[in-house]
């Protein structure tokens, strides 16, 4: 009797107009725009590669270890093209270096530069989804069951002895599975695209990923086809659920994703917090300065210049640099001496001795600091942002675009996973100058003998976490929208079944 | 006659579902816009007094010391002026710097220090930015995308509908010209969905202007009333997309999918994906690229001078010269690398906007924003501004030098120029101004070809209607 109803149901849809339309038009937007997200993505793959080998060279360059500035980039990511989420926007370039414990907020960024075009929109396929499949899922709907109402057609079905919830789980399992021909379609086309493309290589955890996102995208479009359904059933009008499902559309992912931010107040940073936790970091780091000083007084040469008076050619930097918005604070010192004086040979040990010193004190006020850092950071900055992300998330359009970006990983939990990987690389380099005593050694001054061996440095590797962690950052949303649709269908079922035809 | 049916119309829609929807939805919209204002936009006004105010200080603490210091150290920071009308269009302004700064110092030797240059900075709000990505709900979102939805949702069925219930024919089995009847339920149509949105402006403009924050000038509302036409121009070109397609199609429903599927792509997709094509075509370099030009052709120029430099004699007039040759060279190279990167940005910029203005909405944005007051073409009105001002300062650098007897009018060395204090008062102040004519040009071709649009449409259902079978 089902398959009947469902057989029935698939043939009206799929020969409608609408049918064709959803089709052509899906895909038409999911091509075009797949061309023009892997085209971006290439130029972005571009200057990571230029990047990377920009600051090879200019570490190579530098004669002394304390000069040399380690850089770690962060590759695009290819699942950008589904949804770009925060990928394109944070920084993607950190500097790795004992003076501090990296950050998201420490960050820079590479490739082009052109600030003004932020203010053009960008977009991704999980967008066209989100406002096309949502919309096509409405338009699947709206008649479904006001339809028949209205030609009497449904009271002649039921004239017959055929449960009233089958009639209702074949209208839904017949339009779902019209809707899933255009979203697979145009899916299969992207990945295909996205496979033909040289630049981009998808691994298996890749291809599963993107299987989270399109099982993401049929929930996606059953939420809605279940709002179309139960518009349809409550007004049993064709006019009135069409005009109600259209205006709830504009609602829910036109204008209630942009309204909502701006309509509650932006939580502000907490000034006293800031200011705490910055004095605290400056005390820190005075302590260590003071130690610094009472070090040169005591020590065999006198006077306090850090250079020793050895330079004959280079340059130094020594500053202390703070900013109270991110909670930064570094005590600079980095030499780059090509040349000694003629009588330096009877300071360098003294330097050597100081250095040695230095870099340890440096590391570890550092470390000190990070502790005050991190919890303040949290509390300051990503604490608030997430207070905003459970408000998006009352659309069912917030849900999805949270539930795509964790499995593409350019939520921003995925962007600092490649922060955490920074963080762990500082910690394989300090422990590479502690071992190979680097800051007690000449080379971190003076680059006339022996240059630093950049390349014995370990090297530094990012990799995206597996999809385990995807799918386990993925789930609450993915879990959520299951139960929209299963409240949603309960919901149509008692309507349904209690309504008079 | 055509007032006869457009009143039909009218009250026909009155009384319907889509009126109530609307009037909420709008009304819903322009009031947390008006809020948002009223929230963000005195602070605005007092961090550009405050930062004024600082500019003036700094200018002063110079002016009393010596004019070389001014001239050295140049006028600061200059500041962008905000727009009340802020709240019509957000227009992109958190992507454009609200200052230029006039004052950028880059090297000193022992006698020597490099003289101030003007340089663009950029805005990266999103770099460290780790909030959900939205839009500004203003007056251009709910124009651009509400009110054309909005539009198309009161216009799918006017002909295709009537045609169903058969009613169509009846009113043209009367001696009604077609022509008429078309007017007529454009009329109609246009007054329905222009009630609602007069309704939310009018409480979204009391709102703002019985706040004592925010004062509205004569000229505020000059500019406020040419966007609500182009808001009513603009609702003209969907309500005659919405008749020329329903008149052409059998059934509402079909209509309704085919100017759904139109919106979608016109409104939503041809801006940003219209971009992405043309932004590709001329990448800007990497930011470390720029900065090694910038110290090579330094360092180009200082090997050129250091060794002639060195040659005089330390305070001899030849030296001097050479000094301050060098410095103002230097000043100079700097500035055009500057000025050369800037123009490269904006001509992207430039060519991206001309693409997608193929999209009515971006068209429409472009327009309010620019009488607005705000957005990229008022800030290139801004640098303009800037560099008026910046010649402006030079000049009276000059004059009072030369109006100093004691001085050697080298410029670029301390021991060159003269060594007495500025008059404050003389010295030229920067001021921001917002010029409502030049807004008019950059205006007028978008304005003819929004125009153009409403044209070509109106005459499409014209033709379509005419030529149709009852």
């Amino acid at each position: 009797m089902l398959t009947t109803l469902i057989r029935r149901e698939l043939l009206d849809n799929l020969m409608t107009f609408r049918f064709a339309a959803a089709v052509l038009i899906m895909l038409l937007l999911v091509v075009a725009n797949t061309v023009v997200l892997i085209k971006d993505y290439e130029n972005r793959l571009a200057d990571y590669n230029t990047a990377l080998k920009t600051h090879q060279q200019q570490l190579q360059e530098k004669l002394t270890y304390s000069a040399g500035k380690l850089e770690v980039d962060r590759p695009p990511n290819p699942l950008s093209i589904f949804n770009v989420g925060f990928d394109k926007r944070l920084g993607n370039e950190v500097e790795v270096s004992h003076r501090y414990v990296p950050t998201l907020w420490d960050a820079g960024s590479h490739g082009s530069t052109n600030s003004f075009m932020g203010m053009f929109a960008s977009m991704d396929v999980v967008f066209i989804f989100e406002a096309i499949l949502s919309l096509l899922a409405l338009i699947f709907a709206y008649d479904a069951l006001a339809g028949e109402y209205e030609r009497g057609t449904l009271r002649l079905v039921l004239t017959h002895s055929v449960r009233r919830g089958y009639i209702l789980l074949a209208k839904y399992i017949s339009a779902m599975l019209c809707l899933l021909v255009p979203l697979l379609m145009s899916l299969l086309l992207a990945v295909i695209l996205l496979t033909t493309s040289t630049s981009i290589s998808l691994n298996t955890d890749d291809f599963l990923r993107i299987g989270g996102i399109i099982l993401t995208s049929v929930v996606y479009l059953s939420v809605f086809y279940l709002i179309g359904i139960l518009i349809s059933v409550a007004t049993r009008r064709t006019s009135t659920a069409l005009m109600l499902s259209m205006f709830a559309w504009g609602f829910l992912v036109l204008v209630y994703p942009n309204m909502i931010l701006a309509a509650i107040p932006r939580p502000e940073a907490p000034k006293a917090r800031v200011a705490s936790a910055y004095s605290q970091i400056e005390q820190t780091w005075e302590e260590f300065d003071r130690e610094r000083k009472q070090f040169l007084i005591n020590d065999a040469f006198p006077g306090e210049k850090t250079t020793f008076e050895m330079m004959a050619s280079g340059w130094y930097n020594e500053y202390s640099y703070g900013s109270s918005s991110s909670l930064w604070y570094v005590y600079h010192s980095a030499l780059h001496m090509k040349e000694l004086v003629k009588d330096a040979e009877s300071r360098v040990p003294h330097a050597q001795n100081y250095y040695g010193f230095l870099g340890p004190r440096v590391t570890d006020t550092a470390e000190k600091t990070w502790l005050i850092r991190m919890p303040a950071l949290e509390e300051i900055l990503v604490q608030p942002t997430n207070m905003e992300r459970v408000w998006l998330k009352l659309s069912p359009a917030g849900l999805y675009d949270a539930a795509t970006q964790a499995w593409a990983g350019t939520d921003l939990n995925g962007i600092r996973d490649f922060f955490e990987a920074a963080r762990e690389y500082r910690q394989q380099v300090v422990n590479h100058y502690h071992n190979e005593k680097v800051f007690a050694s000449r080379q971190w001054f003076a680059g006339d003998k022996d240059t630093p061996d950049w390349d014995s440095l370990p090297r530094f590797f990012f990799q995206r976490v597996d999809v385990d962690t995807n799918a386990k950052r993925a789930l609450p949303y993915v879990s959520i929208l299951f139960m929209i649709n299963a409240v949603l269908f309960i919901v149509i079922f008692l309507i349904f079944v209690k309504s008079e035809v | 006659m055509i007032w006869h049916i457009a009143k039909r119309e009218l009250y026909d829609n009155l009384s319907s579902l889509r009126f109530a929807l609307a009037t909420v939805l709008l009304l819903g919209l322009m009031l947390t816009n008006a809020v948002v204002h009223l929230r963000e936009h005195p602070e605005r006004v007092q961090r550009y007094r405050d930062r004024v105010s600082q500019y003036q200080n700094h200018i002063a603490s110079h002016a009393a010391n010596s004019l070389y210091d001014l001239a050295q150290e140049g006028p600061g920071n200059l500041h962008k002026k905000p727009s009340d009308l802020r709240f019509c269009a957000e227009g992109g302004e958190a992507f454009m710097s609200d200052r230029a700064w006039a004052g950028h110092h880059r090297w000193s030797t022992d006698t020597l220090k490099s003289f101030w240059i003007l340089t663009y900075p950029s805005a990266t709000p999103n770099r460290d930015n780790v909030r959900p990505d939205v839009t500004k709900v203003d007056w251009g979102f709910v124009i651009g995308y509400v009110l054309s939805l909005i539009a198309l949702l009161f216009t799918f069925d006017s002909i295709s509908g009537e045609r169903e219930h058969g009613t169509l024919r009846l009113t043209l089995a009367n001696s009604i010209p077609r022509h008429t009847v078309l007017i007529g339920k454009f009329l109609g149509a246009l007054i329905s969905v222009n009630i609602p949105f007069i309704l939310a402006v009018l409480v979204n403009l009391l709102v703002i202007s019985t706040s004592s924050d925010v004062h509205l000038g004569a000229e505020a509302w000059g500019r406020l009333g040419i966007i609500f036409l182009i808001a009513v121009l603009y609702t003209c070109l969907f309500l005659a997309l919405g008749l020329l397609v329903s008149a052409r199609v059998q059934r509402s429903a079909v209509s309704l999918v085919i100017l759904l599927l139109v919106w979608v792509v016109f409104v939503v997709f041809m801006p940003s994906t219209l971009v992405s094509i043309a932004g590709k075509s001329t990448p800007s370099g990497p930011t470390f690229d720029f900065s090694e030009r910038s110290w090579k052709i330094h360092g180009e120029l200082r090997d050129e001078y250091s060794p002639r430099r060195h040659k005089e004699a330390e305070g001899s007039i030849k030296r001097i010269q050479i000094d301050g040759a060098y410095v103002t060279k230097d000043a100079e190279q700097q500035e055009r690398l500057h000025e050369e990167r800037l123009n490269q940005r904006i001509a992207e910029v430039h060519q991206a906007r001309t693409i997608t203005r193929i999209s009515p909405v971006t068209i429409v944005q472009n327009l309010i924003e620019s009488f607005a007051g705000t957005g990229f073409e008022r800030h290139l009105q801004f640098l303009e501004n800037v560099r008026a001002y910046v010649r402006e300062f030079r000049t009276f650098i000059v004059d009072t030098d030369s109006a100093d007897p004691e001085s050697l009018h080298i410029f670029g060395v301390r021991t060159g120029m003269s060594q007495e204090p500025v008059n404050r008062e003389a010295i030229p102040k920067f001021e921001d101004t917002l010029n409502l004519s030049k807004d008019f040009n950059t205006a007028t071709m978008e304005l003819l070809l929004l125009m153009l649009f409403v044209l070509v449409l109106l005459s499409g259902a014209y033709l379509a209607f005419v030529r149709v079978e009852v």
